[in-house]
């Protein structure tokens, strides 16, 4: 390397010649289909507003390209808007919405309520596990669906059968999945706690638990998704309120617009739930935000 | 590294009154319903302030024998007792540095260090001062509000070593500790191993399978031979003249040294070559 410098005449006659500096790189070009590569903020925003318009586009298209005489069962996608603003504005659908969110939150609260000790315990204590896994993780295969004629028997066409239903569809999973998260803790953190002392009280709190809560609020994220899916099953049983009951009604009456524009608010309210729970997971869990590099 | 050059009036060390800190007594450890034997009747004792280093092919069950004097396990036979009294668990009598990465990610790095004390029962105000001191020493009193995850792997790994050294161990157990570490950091972390166990004056176990980070950290290095765990040597380095060395250059200057590093590399061959002529 020194040599090549040496060689090198560093001036001509008096004048200082200064190195033009060496040709600007000119990267290839980033194709659409960069293997890995990751969008801007911007970017993701705009091919995620870029996506929802095409979902829009080929919903409208699937309504003009229908036979006229049949049109009327694919409403456009201004139909839909119009049922949505007489379903608000006209048939107080904003109680029946606050309704179905109210079964949804019940019944979670009470599934998260059974399932975060039973799972935890089962993640943490393999004795526990043996017991309860093998019964538990049978009922996942149990289908919610196939309870509604018992919970009618026993609760009749009240809130109670409903909320059992969204009740029985969501907290097998969710045990099995807090039993992954809980069991999926590091073994060197408890050893670690184990080391300097501590009890197994003190490791099954201080430690398990705060190390699984993250994955186990992703999980909660998960299932409630799947509590929304139950919701118009839940609510066909004596339909009288809900977003559910309301579909049941419009069905009735061939009023595919109405449908429609239900299943579009559940589908809303699910994202909804789904960034409430994101927003919360960063509120809680600070120190699991991943650093942007 | 000034810090490090101040300490170059080589400190001495004193090893071993009548009392070892810990002795273990014909250990053996079988798994697998006792068709397969980790450790053989292995015996020993530590005495206070040594450095002894656990070298040997892997699975030869240093990390076994580690485990066993933490309390994480338990030895099929034989008996363990640490300053006069069976071991039966873990306690915070033995602190531990493991390979990989302990810090707890949901407290930051001031709240890791105070965790262990607040386990044995310090009082909160003691407890926030010697944290802020052992973090000092660790070179992390800029980050005592980060969470490890931004942390780099040396800086976790000194996370760690300053929350079990701050718990005042009788006996600082270590497996690997820089095993994860790029070389140039794994040269700072032996640097200030040596810095602190000179000032902490801690009785240490290291395991370790780099023959010169053995020579370097340890006053004293156990060879282990594999299938069964035994004992195949038990070395002190009397090359050091019984004091430790901060500066790795003076060390490998010393005569001795080579013969010594020459005699570890040689063992370890033999091992590997019983392994693959073995099977
Ligand atoms: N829980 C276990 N069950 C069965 N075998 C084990 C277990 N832990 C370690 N071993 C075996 O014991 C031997 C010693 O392991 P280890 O102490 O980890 O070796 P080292 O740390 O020296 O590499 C290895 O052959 C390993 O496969
Ligand atoms: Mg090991």
């Amino acid at each position: 390397m020194r040599k090549m410098t040496e060689e090198r005449p560093a001036s001509v006659g008096s004048i200082v010649q200064t190195p033009a500096a060496a040709p600007l790189f000119i990267p290839p070009k980033r194709r659409f289909l960069e293997l890995r590569e990751q969008p801007s903020p911007n970017r993701s925003l705009l091919l995620g507003a870029l996506g929802v318009i095409c979902f829009f586009a080929v919903w409208e298209l699937g309504h003009y390209l229908t036979d006229a005489s049949s049109r009327r069962f694919v409403p456009s996608v201004e139909n839909v808007a119009a049922a949505l603003y007489r379903l608000f504005a006209e048939q107080d659908f904003l109680t029946d919405v606050l309704v179905s969110c109210r079964r949804i939150f019940i019944s979670f609260l009470a599934a998260s309520a059974i399932a975060l000790p039973i799972g935890i315990l089962m993640g943490c204590f393999g004795n526990m596990r043996a017991l309860l896994n093998p019964t538990l993780s049978g009922c996942r295969y149990l289908p919610a669906a196939s309870f509604i004629p018992l919970l009618l028997v026993w609760f009749g066409p009240t809130d109670t059968a409903k909320i059992a239903l969204l009740f029985l569809g969501v907290i097998f999973f969710l045990i099995s999945l807090i039993l992954d998260n809980t069991n999926a803790v590091q073994k060197e953190l408890v050893e670690a706690s184990l080391t300097m002392g501590a009890s197994r009280r003190k490791v099954l709190t201080g430690v398990v638990v705060p190390a699984a809560m993250p994955a186990i609020v992703d999980s909660m994220r998960n299932m409630i998704a799947v509590a929304w899916t139950y919701l118009v099953i839940a609510e066909i049983v004596g339909a009288q309120d809900g977003i559910g009951a309301v579909m049941m009604r419009a069905g009735r009456f061939l009023s595919v617009d109405v449908i429609m524009a239900s299943i579009l608010t559940i589908g809303l309210l699910g994202v909804i739930t789904d960034l409430l729970f994101r927003a919360a997971s960063r509120l809680l869990f600070p120190w699991n935000i991943e650093r942007r590099s | 590294m000034t810090k490090i050059a101040s300490l170059h009036a080589h400190a001495s060390y004193d090893v071993g009154h009548a009392h070892p800190v810990l002795r273990a007594h014909r250990i053996s450890k079988e798994y697998v319903n006792g068709t397969f034997t980790a450790l053989d009747d292995v015996s020993f004792e530590l005495k206070e302030n040594q450095i002894t280093a656990f070298v040997g092919p892997s699975g030869c069950g240093k990390t076994t024998m580690l485990r066993i004097i933490a309390g994480l396990e338990h030895p099929t036979r034989g008996r363990l007792e640490v300053s006069g009294k069976p071991v039966v668990g873990p306690g915070p009598d033995r602190g531990m540095i493991f390979q990989a990465y302990t810090s707890f990610p949901w407290l930051t790095v001031l709240e890791n260090v105070e965790y262990g004390m607040k386990i044995i029962g310090i009082p909160a105000a003691e407890r926030r001062e010697r944290a802020m001191s052992f973090l000092k020493l660790v070179h992390l009193q800029k980050f005592v509000d980060s969470y490890p995850r931004s942390l780099s792997g040396g800086m976790k790994q000194r996370v760690a070593l300053a929350r079990t050294l701050a718990q005042n161990p009788n006996v600082l157990l270590m497996d690997e500790p820089f095993g994860a570490l790029d070389a140039q950091v794994r040269w700072e972390m032996q640097e200030l191993m040596i810095e602190l166990i000179e000032r902490e004056k801690k009785t240490v176990v290291a395991i370790t399978h780099d023959i010169a980070e053995a020579i370097y950290l340890a006053d004293r290095i156990i060879f282990f031979s594999r299938q069964p765990g035994r004992i195949k040597a038990d070395i002190n380095l009397d090359f050091k003249n019984g004091k430790r060395y901060p500066l790795k250059e003076e060390l490998i200057k010393l005569p001795g040294y080579v013969d010594l590093e020459y005699r570890l590399f040689a063992m370890m061959r033999e091992e590997i070559r019983d392994a693959s002529s073995g099977e």
